[in-house]
């Protein structure tokens, strides 16, 4: 047993799929008690805030400023508003117009708005598409913004309806982050209901990491115990297992697993019975494996010596089959944990998975995302993050399994 | 050997369940090293192919089409188009056939009149000039245009529109408007008189019937009731393949990747009377697309040039993306809107109807300024903007009821101490400690459904649920498929699996508010079986029935605003439903890349599809891009 232990702590493969699900495994314990809260908070009134640190405005005209002087504060200002694709646009206005413009650099910062401020006129436009016409209106508020004075000033109605100044802003004036009283980083943004994506993520994996435990231990011990007696007792009983075992073989598991999700109402399915429909689901081949194995074993010397022994069937299996195949079964019972995870996210993503309102799951989160075209509108934090998530679990968890394999496999070692 | 056969069986085993698993394990055996095919392709330049010319040869039906000459519209027809039978039942030909009072699509049947709901006018199609009322509004006189021809050349008559209307009562299938109408009688060719059902008046559906019935041909109707020898269901079920059709548009070609109308180039409206010309684009297609996000992709890359689909974020797609692509309006809410998605409370469940503070607690709770910036992305106006009532935000609509009398009433949402006090004063309280309220000494659980897949409802059913989290009502959200959600809960007259849902209420009409104000509170619909006309939920209320039956009848200004001020009141105290958000009747987006002249704020057609009531104008106006 030691060595057994030693030569797994050594496989380097098996280690490193052990530190990331270890890591996974203990953010998502240690996280909800560091950082507690509703992990389904809408802290956000919009959809997909992309990642990073936001800064309450609002407290930030009154937070202590320092005056800075950058020198390329004003060309960064003026890229913003003006890039190079509005330079050209602005050309090609120029050009529908009518406008000799052969001597016109488009980089003339000073004369390309001068001459646009002669030319554009909102209400008479050359011939153009509605949507180019909007872009040339909203270009021109974004210059109009440039053309604004060097100091902003902050007015407060009062209860008279007489605006009072309570601050001014100027463009050299800077802000310390950390000096405004709230301000908020979200590693990765929000998703389309303005949730946390981060803690969303990781109470999911939390979940999730259950449902496969959950799904995993169910599927192992029915498999298990069925392969263990179909192939310990042969005859009958074995012809009437692996009938069963091969009927559930044919069937394919996943529509199993819909139909009988669909069949409980929602309002039942909380993650636990969820992981074990998908355990009950995908036991047949570890049954076929476990069962393979026995029926090699049971002619060994030492087994028919118990028997001549008088030993019962359940002690025989237990302490002279078991401890044989007790290998195999835990590498099978990490691949089931695995698959578990999966089906978990692919019968959410389908709306089968737990109900939704009280737990987030990683399927759930791919499922809004794709509801609100994450994916082609560039809003990758909301679903790259929880494809990352699966894709590590499963990569750990298969790691794990075939660093195992080589350990107890001689067949396989180095 | 009997181990070597175990151990390839497990590796076997392994591997598969590697690849199952979609690990991406560095140890498995990599595939030996053919070099990577090489595309054959022909040296294509990247430049976008040139505009098509006008094709040498004719396009063959289910063959290329013209892009300078084809309207795609995209988020209508999602099936293989199963009938063109004007007046059958169970069609899904959603191009062709989709008829309603807001705004029928006339691109191939056609109306007496097109509604249009921008100015509250109806604009004559098969009619001719306005329509007049007698003294009393129990008769209204309607004129046929001369010019109107069927596709086989034939003269559109009155009898046509009589024939269309009797076919409906001959068979057993009536409509919604045989209730109003006695009687259509023909006075000449040219002349109709529409007489109201004096038992049943009502001179708003009346109108509706003009901009709400297709017309078909008095002739066909009988030839297709003879072929299925007068059999209702064979009738309605007939495929009308060879429906002849008034409208600018014929089929073309149709199959489970496509359907395609062909402009018919000898159409009647081409006469000065009506259009003076035909409509622009010489075919109209619409691809049949698996789903909202494949619509989407094909929108965004310029197959579709009319949309009418939900995108989230639609100014993302210029902002961010710098696509050709426009709204109605260049700014929030982007859409006219006209309509109310509201969540209904089913009376049938004892919990809901017996108790009005339930109700009026769940409503309060809802933040709908979260609906509407998340499940609607701000393409609709908030409930701060324009309070609740029983009326679209519609300037029309608004002065119909007096804002300052039902000012106390109205909420804008997310009162979660208030709705907390409801329930204590109600007597509905968390006794058993758990955290949920109970009434009777039961948890109260209920579900919020919508159908699969719409995903601002969904998104807007996900808020409802996070509202009753907040105030102690276990709310939970359900989502089956289109197809059982319509008979299981929205259709059911006695469902009780749905505690609360979500439908529209009808949108505008000339008809409006008066169809809404039914629709959310009349006593007609209760009980109706497959009742896919209003009041889903059951809702019985006498003092407010009176008055729904009474209004069509007023003719006093101030009488008429004080009746929908008191159905406000009615609706808002006792809450028989609310509406989650405001929302267009017809999402209208447009890509520019190849046609522009889209409806838009400055040219007056209203933004629905480019087909619907006066919407088609639209298609007369179009300039290629």
């Amino acid at each position: 047993m030691k060595n057994l232990l030693r030569d797994i702590r050594r496989s380097p493969r098996f280690m490193t799929g052990f530190l990331i699900f270890l890591f996974i495994l203990l953010v998502s314990i240690l996280y909800p008690l560091l950082s507690p809260g509703d992990p389904l908070a809408m802290i956000g009134r919009g959809t997909f805030a992309a990642p990073g640190t936001y800064v309450s405005l609002y407290d930030a005209t009154s937070a202590k400023t320092e005056t800075l002087l950058l020198p390329d504060a004003d060309d960064k200002r003026l890229a913003a508003a003006m890039s190079d694709a509005d330079r050209a646009a602005m050309i090609n206005y120029f050009t529908l117009s009518g406008v000799a413009i052969d001597d016109l650099d488009p980089q003339d910062t000073d004369r390309m708005i001068e001459l646009w401020q002669e030319i554009f006129d909102e209400n008479n436009m050359p011939k153009m598409t509605n949507a180019q016409r909007r872009d040339f209106r909203n270009l021109d508020k974004r210059l109009k913004e440039l053309q604004a004075s060097d100091t902003l000033y902050v007015m407060d109605m009062g209860e008279d309806g007489e605006y009072e100044q309570r601050g001014s802003v100027s463009k050299t004036d800077y802000v310390n982050a950390s000096a405004v009283a709230n301000a908020k980083t979200l590693l990765l943004g929000t998703d389309n209901f303005g949730r946390d994506t981060l803690r969303e993520l990781i109470y999911a994996t939390g979940t999730s990491l259950l449902v496969g435990l959950v799904a995993g231990i169910v599927a192992t011990l029915i498999g298990l115990s069925l392969g263990l007696l179909a192939g310990y007792m042969g005859g009958i009983a074995d012809d009437v297992i692996m009938f069963v075992t091969n009927l559930f073989t044919v069937i394919p598991g996943f529509v199993l697993l819909i139909l009988i999700s669909s069949s409980v109402s929602q309002d039942m399915r909380g993650p636990s019975l969820v992981a074990v429909i998908i355990g009950l689901t995908s036991w047949p081949w570890t049954t076929r494996s476990v069962r393979a194995q026995v029926v090699s074993l049971r002619n060994r010397d030492h087994v028919n010596l118990s028997k001549l022994s008088g030993h019962s069937m359940l002690r025989i299996v237990l302490s002279d089959i078991l401890p044989y195949v007790a290998s195999y079964v835990v590498m099978a019972f990490i691949l089931q944990v695995s698959s578990g995870i999966l089906a978990e996210a692919q019968l959410s993503m389908l709306g089968l998975g737990p109900k939704t309102t009280t737990t987030p799951t990683l399927g759930l989160m791919m499922n809004w995302a794709m509801l609100y075209s994450a994916h082609t509108n560039g809003s990758w934090w909301a679903y790259f993050p929880v494809i990352l998530t699966i894709t590590l679990i499963s990569f750990s968890l298969n790691l794990m399994n075939t660093g195992l394999d080589q350990v107890f496999n001689p067949t396989l070692r180095d | 050997m009997k181990k070597k056969t175990l151990a390839l069986l497990l590796a076997l085993v392994m591997a598969l369940s590697l690849l199952a698993g979609c690990g991406g394990d560095s140890n498995t055996p990599s595939t030996p090293d053919t070099p990577p095919a090489e595309t054959q392709t022909p040296d294509t330049p990247d430049t976008p192919p040139a505009e098509p010319e006008a094709p040498a040869e004719p396009t063959a039906p289910g063959g290329d089409l013209p892009r300078n000459e084809t309207l795609y519209f995209g988020g209508q027809q999602w099936g293989e188009v199963n009938s063109w039978n004007p007046v059958g039942a169970n069609q899904n030909n959603a191009m062709a056939i989709a008829s309603s009072a807001a705004g029928s699509r006339t691109v191939m049947f056609e109306t007496l009149y097109m509604y249009n709901f921008l100015t509250g006018e109806m604009v004559p199609l098969l009619a001719d000039g306005d329509y007049s009322w007698n003294a009393e509004k129990t008769e209204l006189t309607v004129k046929i245009n001369p010019a109107a021809k069927w596709s086989d050349g034939a003269a559109v008559t009155a009898n046509d529109v009589k024939r269309t209307f009797d076919v409906g009562l001959e068979i057993g299938n009536p409509s919604t408007f045989h209730p109003y109408i006695s009687e259509i009688a023909v006075t000449s060719d040219t002349e109709l008189v529409i007489k109201a059902n004096l038992d049943n008046l009502n001179p708003f559906m009346l109108e509706d019937f003009l901009s709400g019935q297709y017309i078909a041909q008095a002739a066909w109707i009988d030839t297709c009731l003879a072929r299925n020898n007068n059999d209702a269901q064979g009738f309605l079920n007939d495929k009308g393949e060879d429906a002849p059709y008034t409208g600018p548009y014929g089929p073309y070609y149709s199959d489970d990747q496509k359907v395609v109308f062909v402009r018919n180039d000898s159409y009647w409206g081409q006469d000065a009377s009506m259009w003076g010309k035909l409509p622009i684009p010489k075919y109209i297609a619409h691809t049949i697309y698996a789903d909202n996000a494949a619509s989407e992709v094909a929108f965004k890359a310029g197959e579709i040039d009319v949309n009418q689909q939900f995108i989230p974020n639609i100014q993302d797609l210029w902002e961010k993306d710098g696509l050709p692509i426009s709204t109605f309006y260049d700014h929030a809410p982007y859409g006219v809107c006209a309509t109310m998605p509201t969540a209904w409370f089913n009376m049938n469940m004892p919990v809901i109807a017996e108790n009005p503070a339930l109700r009026k607690a769940i409503a309060i709770a809802v933040d709908y300024d979260q609906i509407i910036a998340n499940a609607m992305t701000n393409q609709s106006p908030s409930f701060s903007e324009v309070p609740r009532s029983v009326m679209n935000p519609t300037a029309g609509e608004q002065a119909l009821y007096d804002h300052d009398a039902v000012k106390d009433l109205q909420w804008a949402g997310n009162d979660v101490e208030g709705a907390k006090a409801l329930l204590d004063e109600a007597g509905i309280v968390d006794n058993d400690g758990d955290g949920w309220r109970e009434w009777n000494g039961e948890k109260i659980s209920l579900q919020a459904v919508c159908p699969q897949g719409w995903t601002d409802w969904n998104a807007s059913m996900e808020i409802v649920a996070a509202a009753g989290q907040n105030i102690g009502v276990d709310i939970t959200t359900y989502f089956p498929p289109a197809d059982t959600y319509y008979p299981t809960v929205l259709t059911s007259p006695t469902q009780t699996e749905g505690a609360i849902f979500m439908w529209s209420p009808p949108a505008a009409a000339p008809s409006s508010p008066w169809a809404r104000v039914n629709a959310l509170m009349g006593k007609d619909y209760v009980g109706m079986e497959n009742n896919w006309s209003g009041n889903f939920g059951q809702y019985v209320n006498d003092e407010a029935d009176a008055l729904i039956k009474k209004i069509p009848t007023m003719t006093d200004e101030a009488e008429i605003k004080a009746a929908y001020t008191e159905l406000t009141r009615i609706y808002l105290t006792d809450v028989p439903s609310f509406s989650l958000m405001y929302r267009p009747d017809k999402f209208h987006s447009v890509n520019e890349s190849v046609w522009t002249n889209f409806p838009n704020e400055s040219n007056g057609i209203p933004p629905l599809d480019c087909t619907d009531g006066y919407g088609i104008a639209a298609l007369y106006e179009l300039e290629l891009a």
